[in-house]
């Protein structure tokens, strides 16, 4: 990033490689719609580009797939598809704090290990990531109590995390 | 439950980002004084970011999942080096004069070279460099208009027609992918180009004929040498 930030287009251009699937995929997974992808993934970069100074160190990975994430919920929104989302537009504790990182972390690596969650605590994380709505909506859409959505989401994170941990390098 | 076992509950779900403002509110304040849920959150913020890695897209996109057009980052490379470029100071350590003559020299090199006609061979690739260059610019133009559709994109720049398109699988033998267009008016398509990819699944491919007439683009599978109207269902369908 420190090359990003002295206007280097060839250090930006590797950035790019390696986290343009991880900025297009969150949002096609989001949205549904690969146009609106697309134009997600090019706002992001453009964003990274025109101002390298929004990342304060930690993981670029996570604070790139946020982004992309708030982006598309955005759209979302835009859309009217989800009229009475009460999330906030963004979370600025967790952009200040820094985050630990999973090397050689990828995609089917952790396909694989939600696989291996149970569905109860699987679809309320993946609702709630990718949905774009709050625990709350997750509690009413699956007629669930709200503490029972609550601890299933905290068990689920915490598994996954175990479950990363035994197969990378942290 | 105890109050705090929910308030590490609440930690979780902030964490992956479904908590209403005021409950996100909330948890950021506990955990300025929490050092228990502080350290839950540490722990569990590269989960979240895990989460978001399972959807990224394929690193081999012949292989039909999700991917993201290649000139979608033609497009922001362009944007990016011209911004670059803008950023970088003048350099001075050649002057104007032999700037200028250094032009003149090449161009006098060019003419002699096509006066002559030296080399046909080099007329050829410069030709198709010419070809290549306007199909870059004219895809990576702000002014271009794109089309896309599900693994690709027709893109119109003034009457020039263009069809891109990516993750797709190389076509059985004696068989290749035909362009179709629909001019306005017409009823029925009109066969254009047949193609196969590159290796990574990728075609990008000038259409002859004109933006300006053409209301619909469609690709289909077809036999070698191509077909008069579509035999198979097309894999894809834009109107324009």
């Amino acid at each position: 990033m420190e090359r990003v930030r002295a206007r280097d287009a060839g250090a930006f251009e590797a950035l790019y490689d390696q986290y343009h699937r991880l900025v297009y995929g969150v949002a096609f997974r989001v949205l549904s719609d690969a146009g609106a992808a697309e134009d997600v993934t090019q706002a992001v970069f453009l964003k990274v580009w025109s101002d390298p100074g929004a990342f304060r160190d930690g993981n670029f990975g996570a604070w790139v797939a946020r982004i992309a994430r708030n982006r598309a919920y955005d759209i979302v929104r835009s859309r009217a598809l989800h009229p009475q989302n009460e999330l906030p537009e963004s979370l600025p504790l967790q952009d200040a704090v820094e985050e630990t990182a999973f090397a050689h972390i990828d995609g089917e690596r952790v396909r694989l290990a939600l696989a291996q969650l149970p569905a109860e605590q699987r679809e309320p994380i993946e609702m709630g990531f990718f949905g774009g709505v709050t625990q709350e909506q997750i509690a009413r859409s699956t007629g669930l109590p709200l503490g029972t959505i609550k601890t299933r989401i905290r068990s689920g994170l915490r598994r996954l995390r175990a479950a990363l941990q035994e197969t990378v390098a942290v | 439950m105890t109050s705090h076992d929910e308030l590490l509950d609440n930690v979780a779900a902030y964490a992956l980002g479904v908590l209403s403002p005021v409950e996100a509110a909330a948890v950021e304040s506990h955990l300025q004084t929490c050092e228990q849920c502080r350290a839950e959150y540490e722990y569990l913020r590269p989960a979240v970011t895990a989460v978001a890695y399972s959807a990224e897209a394929c690193r081999d996109e012949s292989s039909g999942g999700v991917a993201a057009s290649p000139l979608l980052k033609a497009r922001i490379m362009r944007r990016v080096r011209t911004e670059a470029a803008a950023a970088r100071p003048a350099r001075r350590s050649l002057g104007t004069g032999y700037a200028v003559a250094a032009a003149c020299l090449a161009i006098a090199i060019f003419a002699a070279l096509a006066a002559f006609s030296l080399n046909r061979r080099l007329h050829q690739e410069l030709a198709q460099s010419a070809l290549q260059s306007q199909t870059i610019a004219d895809l990576t133009s702000p002014e271009s208009a794109h089309y896309r559709f599900a693994r690709g994109e027709v893109v119109t720049h003034a009457d020039r027609l263009y069809l891109t398109m990516h993750g797709l699988a190389t076509p059985p033998a004696g068989r290749v992918y035909q362009a179709w267009t629909l001019e306005k008016g017409a009823a029925r398509v009109a066969p254009s180009s047949t193609f196969v990819p590159a290796n990574g699944g990728a075609a990008v491919l000038r259409l002859p004929e004109s933006a300006t007439n053409v209301v619909a683009v469609a690709v289909s599978v077809e036999p070698e040498g191509g077909s008069q109207q579509p035999t198979t269902k097309p894999i894809a369908l834009v109107k324009i």
